[in-house]
């Protein structure tokens, strides 16, 4: 296998025709995009591996704190039950998804997606610092087994691994912090096997991923670049050939032949095997190894760059590309309004909470002091500190006697605690069912948090021989 | 830009042709194949071990059905052995000891003191609350220690009252701490 497989439009390169693996050594391209490309790829895996350690509010950044369920992202506590603003969260994700990949296709892919990330700016400089660029790689991979060959590749997997498992704990502070993981790292595995477990798995997964799996990820597996091809059409900016600049190939010298040299630089250094030339193909990461890789060769051949250019179908054959239009509208509508909800929420969210639940028993009790509901009341602090809830009722009706609020209610931090609360109408005067609400004053803070609840009794006709014997 | 020479020879295509359309014949990656292969190998394997061999492996409601009971049998026999524990006599003893009286008294005062009343008496501000005063040593349902002890428990026999049965939110430590703190402030 000495010669660059030729791609095509029918079957998927890195596939052979016998269904094993053609494996594919990108070659190095320099450029503008590599260069952009490459930076942001470090700004995101510093990202990522800072995130837990940066502490927000006396917690982590971003902190999903499986034993004490609660989840800390910047300095904002949700605990299980504010899980539904995830549903706003997810469909915000996504339709920030539709709307980036309906303007630049799949963008996200090529420049973002932490699979990409760490593939091409961690584990391909390794393999490229190792064992050198695309041909040499070539040649190795195609010589006969020696000694030496096996100490390199001992060592190259090594570092592989060694990478994956710092970035599956990384993974795992996410959920645990970065005390506790230091804590497990000093301790006996078996103390806590499951987060061992768990990291072994992610190592397990993340070496087999990179070090082998790679590009049929993205090509076969993975779900976003499958929905992602969906949701581009004529109007994406997508990366393209320009076929009527480039066409018909042919020499550099032939003045008769389009500006594509044929010089198959772009096959070289694409990282899925693709010919960029056949047209938008649903192997394309968007990842534009090809734009810097026809620059370089155009520039030395006297003539315009450009000719693989990130720009829309409309665009390559000549015409406008429509950035506003029906489908751009919707999703940018949609992203808006789910953004605006969850803002909404958030807004809303207070680190207390106060319910008012009735208790177990009768729904109400009739007797000579009046019309009787029981509850019990429900409170919550997310906060660090002793809180206080100072709590009445409100809109209940004259004479209305309430029982258990006298004093302001202590909680110790991050506590949770059940008060029972009586309210009684006298019977002179209850009329009728109705609801009232039940408001709490939060200090440290001073935020108002409140509940509603409906106090249920009899019809109040039934009451009058009650009344008539209670008036002597 | 369907030329041609773009078309890998490699390709097969199948024997049948029907209206010029014919079918490629591709394989799939060898990779996914081996999915489906060590699918059927678990498959295997899942099925002699769970239904073929004497191995009795718990399924998962099964297993999380026994760590249950587990739980509510060890919860059960914790409860029997301080009511076991109880008497009249230890109960009293209780009431003498501050520490007790002092958590009962805390129980006390976020559960019971809206309708008892916060001194016991049931009264607020001079309105009669809905509970019967406990200062008075007079009582409805019996007056011995364990007695109190049951009706906090399981609630007042006549379900009219609105005494409910405390038993699913206060465990029998916790009921007998409050029955200590009012024993300690019945008038001797």
């Amino acid at each position: 296998m000495s010669a660059l497989k030729k791609p095509n439009l029918i079957s998927v390169t890195s596939i052979n025709t016998d269904g094993s693996r053609y494996f594919i050594h990108p070659a190095d391209v320099k450029g503008w995009f590599t260069f952009a490309r490459r930076v942001f790829g470090v700004i995101l895996m510093a990202i990522y591996v800072l995130l837990p350690w940066i502490p927000v509010g006396g917690h982590p950044a971003v902190f999903f704190d499986l034993l004490g369920r609660r989840f800390h992202f910047f300095g904002l506590m949700f605990l299980s039950e504010d899980l539904w603003i995830g549903f706003f969260l997810l469909t915000g994700l996504g339709f920030s998804l539709f709307y980036i990949t309906s303007l630049f296709g799949r963008i996200w892919c090529g420049w973002a997606c932490p699979y990409t990330v760490f593939l091409e700016h961690l584990y391909r400089r390794i393999e490229r610092f190792l064992d050198g660029d695309a041909a040499q790689r070539r040649r190795l991979a195609d010589s006969k087994p020696t000694t030496a060959k096996t100490i390199r590749a001992v060592i190259k997997h090594s570092l592989y691994l060694l990478v994956s498992v710092i970035i599956a704990h990384v993974f795992i502070a996410y959920f645990i912090s970065i005390p506790r993981l230091y804590e497990y790292l000093q301790g006996n595995p078996s103390s806590h096997s499951k987060a061992f477990g768990v990291m072994l798995f992610l190592t397990g997964a993340l070496y087999f991923s990179f070090s082998w799996f790679r590009e049929q990820f993205c090509l076969i597996l993975c779900p976003y670049g499958r929905i992602q091809s969906a949701l581009t059409d004529e109007d994406t900016i997508i990366i393209g050939y320009d076929a009527g600049r480039g066409e018909p190939r042919g020499k550099v010298n032939d003045s008769s032949a389009g500006d594509c040299i044929n010089c198959l630089r772009c096959v070289q250094v694409c990282p899925t095997g693709i010919d960029i030339r056949n047209g938008l193909q649903m192997e394309c990461i968007g990842c534009a190894g090809c734009i810097d890789a026809c620059n370089e060769i155009m520039e030395k051949t006297n003539r315009p760059r450009g000719l693989v250019r990130y720009d829309s179908l409309r665009g390559l054959a000549g015409l406008n590309t429509r950035f506003v239009r029906p489908r751009t509208i919707l999703y940018s509508g949609m992203l808006c309004l789910g953004a605006a909800v969850m803002l909404l929420f958030l807004s809303g969210l207070r680190p207390a909470k106060l319910e008012l639940i009735r208790m177990p028993g009768s729904p109400y009790y009739v007797d000579k002091t009046g019309v009787r509901n029981q509850f019990r009341l429900q409170l919550l602090t997310k906060k660090s500190e002793d809180t206080t809830f100072f709590v009445r009722a409100l809109e209940l009706p004259e004479g209305a006697v309430v029982s258990g609020l006298e004093e302001p209610l202590l909680l110790k931090p991050g506590e949770e605690a059940n008060r029972t609360l009586i309210i009684t109408v006298p019977v002179a005067n209850y009329t009728r069912e109705f609801k009232f609400a039940i408001q709490a004053t939060v200090e440290p803070g001073g935020f108002v948090i409140s509940d509603r609840a409906e106090f249920l009794g009899p019809s109040a006709y039934t009451l009058s021989p009650i009344k008539d014997s209670s008036t002597p | 830009m369907n030329r041609s020479e773009d078309r890998n020879e490699d390709v097969i295509l199948r024997e049948h042709e029907f209206d010029g359309i014919r079918e490629y014949d591709q394989k799939l990656p060898n990779w996914w194949l081996f999915t489906f292969y060590i699918a059927i190998v678990l498959f295997v394997i899942g099925w002699v071990t769970y239904y073929q061999l004497p191995l009795r492996i718990k399924t998962d409601h099964e297993y999380l059905t026994a760590k249950l009971d587990v739980i509510s049998k060890k919860k059960e026999a914790e409860l029997e052995s301080i009511l076991s524990s109880l008497t009249d006599d230890s109960l009293r003893e209780m009431s003498r000891d501050a520490t007790h009286a002092a958590v009962g008294k805390s129980i006390f005062e976020t559960k019971c003191s809206p309708c008892h009343g916060i001194d016991l008496s049931a009264q607020l501000n001079g309105m009669a609350l809905p509970g019967v005063p406990l200062n008075d040593a007079e009582w409805k349902y019996g007056g011995r220690p364990l007695e109190i002890m049951s009706l906090i428990t399981n609630g007042s026999p006549d379900p009219t009252k609105g005494m409910i049965a405390w038993k699913d939110q206060l465990g029998p430590s916790e009921i007998a701490q409050v029955v200590s703190y009012i024993l300690s402030k019945q008038p001797q």
